[in-house]
């Protein structure tokens, strides 16, 4: 169940990105909000559900975005691992830290897939702007807070079942045990 | 007895001379009443009467006039807020409406500027809606509402009735992404169309494309418009890309750098047309 509905979760999120953020192809400040989903998946989710989930934030945005088939795929699987270990690494497991650490990953593995792709295909990028980087950047970090909040609350309803048949189970009038 | 017969007298004449006059003014007025009701004449006294009792009339008739108006105005008052609530709401009714009419005006613009490039254009054509937008720095690309069930594949031609927009790169049955002009990794052939030279634009990613592999020796001018060429069989010769807006003449080299302005608004991109193929292009 948590698999499904964090993958409905990165649909809508790129969905949002493409449709409303996005206000004309070349705007800038629109914050990378699948980013966000991905470190949540790497702080707070187990791992085999994450990586479920991974897989189809990466064809979305494949599908959605760039030319280059596979390369979302592979930025997501890499910053995930990479937002992992740093989690499980840390001393302190505050989100207080912990979303700091998003934007500052977020800046690096952009740069690092920049060069690579860069590399695989010369000329085919967009230069790289640092103003505009950074901005992003900022808004993931804004953008962590709330969205991290909203996933908690999410997650919290489905540990606790979206329909709580328990309430309705009949009891027996006898409260100790047999 | 002297001082009391005095006395009598004198009431008695007091008694006589108001009776005296009590007649007087019963006889003045019974012979002024009979003389009016006789010639029913306005005569002097009413008219004396009318001066003296014409200024008291005005006097009392305007205050209460100003009493009238007095009352209005507080009414009016206490009425006021009520029709500041009604017209407020009411302002708020008509702005909506006027934003209302006014995008629904500037829609029919734009949709009578796509339909007369329809009309004029005899190539087959599809009509888009863009519905994404690629979120991403590095790329430049759209999603559209038409696919492959409505003839649109791979390198099929994006227009609007401002030119050229770039071409399809993936479709499904039902959608495509589209890769913008502007793209870094798009090239298109084109013309400059006063001297008929040849060139290769590219995107640079930003609201201008560059325009490569013209040679030192052709004659370019800022204004120069650029057109497509048509050369692969790509795109239809001759749809408008954008006018030469900046050469840069180097002593090395044996081209021109020269920079394009798009003659597309990207910033607007709303509704395209895609330039229909029976099938895909060969790559």
């Amino acid at each position: 169940m948590i698999v499904l509905v964090f993958t409905i979760i990165s649909l809508l999120l790129v969905v949002i990105q493409t449709s409303v953020c996005m206000l004309h192809p070349t705007w800038v400040a629109a914050p990378d909000l699948y980013y966000i989903l991905l470190a949540y998946l790497a702080y707070r989710l187990p791992l085999m559900s994450s990586l479920v989930v991974l897989f189809f934030l990466g064809c979305f945005l494949d599908v959605f975005s760039g030319i280059i088939l596979g390369m979302y795929a592979l930025f997501c699987f890499s910053s995930f691992f990479l937002l992992r270990f740093i989690a499980q690494k840390m001393p302190v497991s505050e989100s207080f830290y912990q979303v700091p650490l998003i934007g500052v990953s977020y800046l690096v593995m952009s740069w690092c897939a920049y060069v690579v792709t860069s590399f695989l295909v010369p000329g085919g990028l967009v230069e790289w702007v640092w103003w505009k980087m950074m901005l992003r950047t900022g808004l993931i970090v804004l953008c962590a807070y709330p969205l991290f909040w909203l996933l908690e609350r999410i997650q919290y309803r489905l540990a606790k079942g979206i329909f709580s048949w328990k309430k309705f189970r009949v009891r027996t009038d006898n409260r100790y045990r047999a | 007895m002297r001082q009391q017969s005095t006395r009598k007298r004198s009431s008695r004449f007091r008694i006589f001379r108001l009776l005296f006059f009590a007649g007087l003014l019963m006889t003045l007025a019974c012979i002024f009443l009979v003389s009016t009701l006789g010639s029913q004449k306005f005569g002097g006294l009413h008219k004396l009467i009318l001066e003296a009792a014409g200024p008291v009339q005005k006097v009392v008739a305007s205050g209460v006039n100003y009493l009238g108006s007095f009352k209005q105005e507080y009414l009016d008052v206490l009425a006021v807020g009520e029709e500041n609530k009604r017209l407020w709401q009411e302002l708020q009714e008509s702005r909506a409406l006027v934003h209302k009419s006014r995008e629904a005006m500037a829609t029919n613009a734009r949709l009578r500027k796509l339909l007369a490039f329809k009309d004029s254009s005899d190539l087959p054509m599809v009509a888009a809606t863009v519905i994404g937008k690629d979120p991403s720095m590095w790329f430049r690309s759209l999603i559209i509402d038409r696919g492959t069930s409505d003839g649109v594949f791979k390198g099929s031609p994006v227009t609007n009735s401002e030119g050229i927009v770039g071409q399809v790169l993936t479709a499904s049955p039902h959608y495509s992404k589209v890769l913008l002009a502007i793209a870094p990794s798009s090239a298109i052939d084109v013309l400059l169309q006063k001297s008929r030279v040849r060139g290769i634009l590219k995107g640079t990613g930003s609201q201008t494309y560059r325009l490569e592999y013209v040679l030192k020796t052709v004659e370019v001018e800022e204004g120069d418009v650029v057109v497509t060429a048509g050369y692969g069989g790509m795109f239809p010769t001759g749809l408008p890309v954008g006018v030469v807006s900046k050469v840069i003449r180097k002593r090395r080299g044996m081209f021109h750098e020269i920079e394009v302005r798009p003659s597309v608004d990207y910033k607007t991109l709303e509704y395209l047309f895609v330039l229909q193929r029976k099938e895909p292009v060969p790559q």
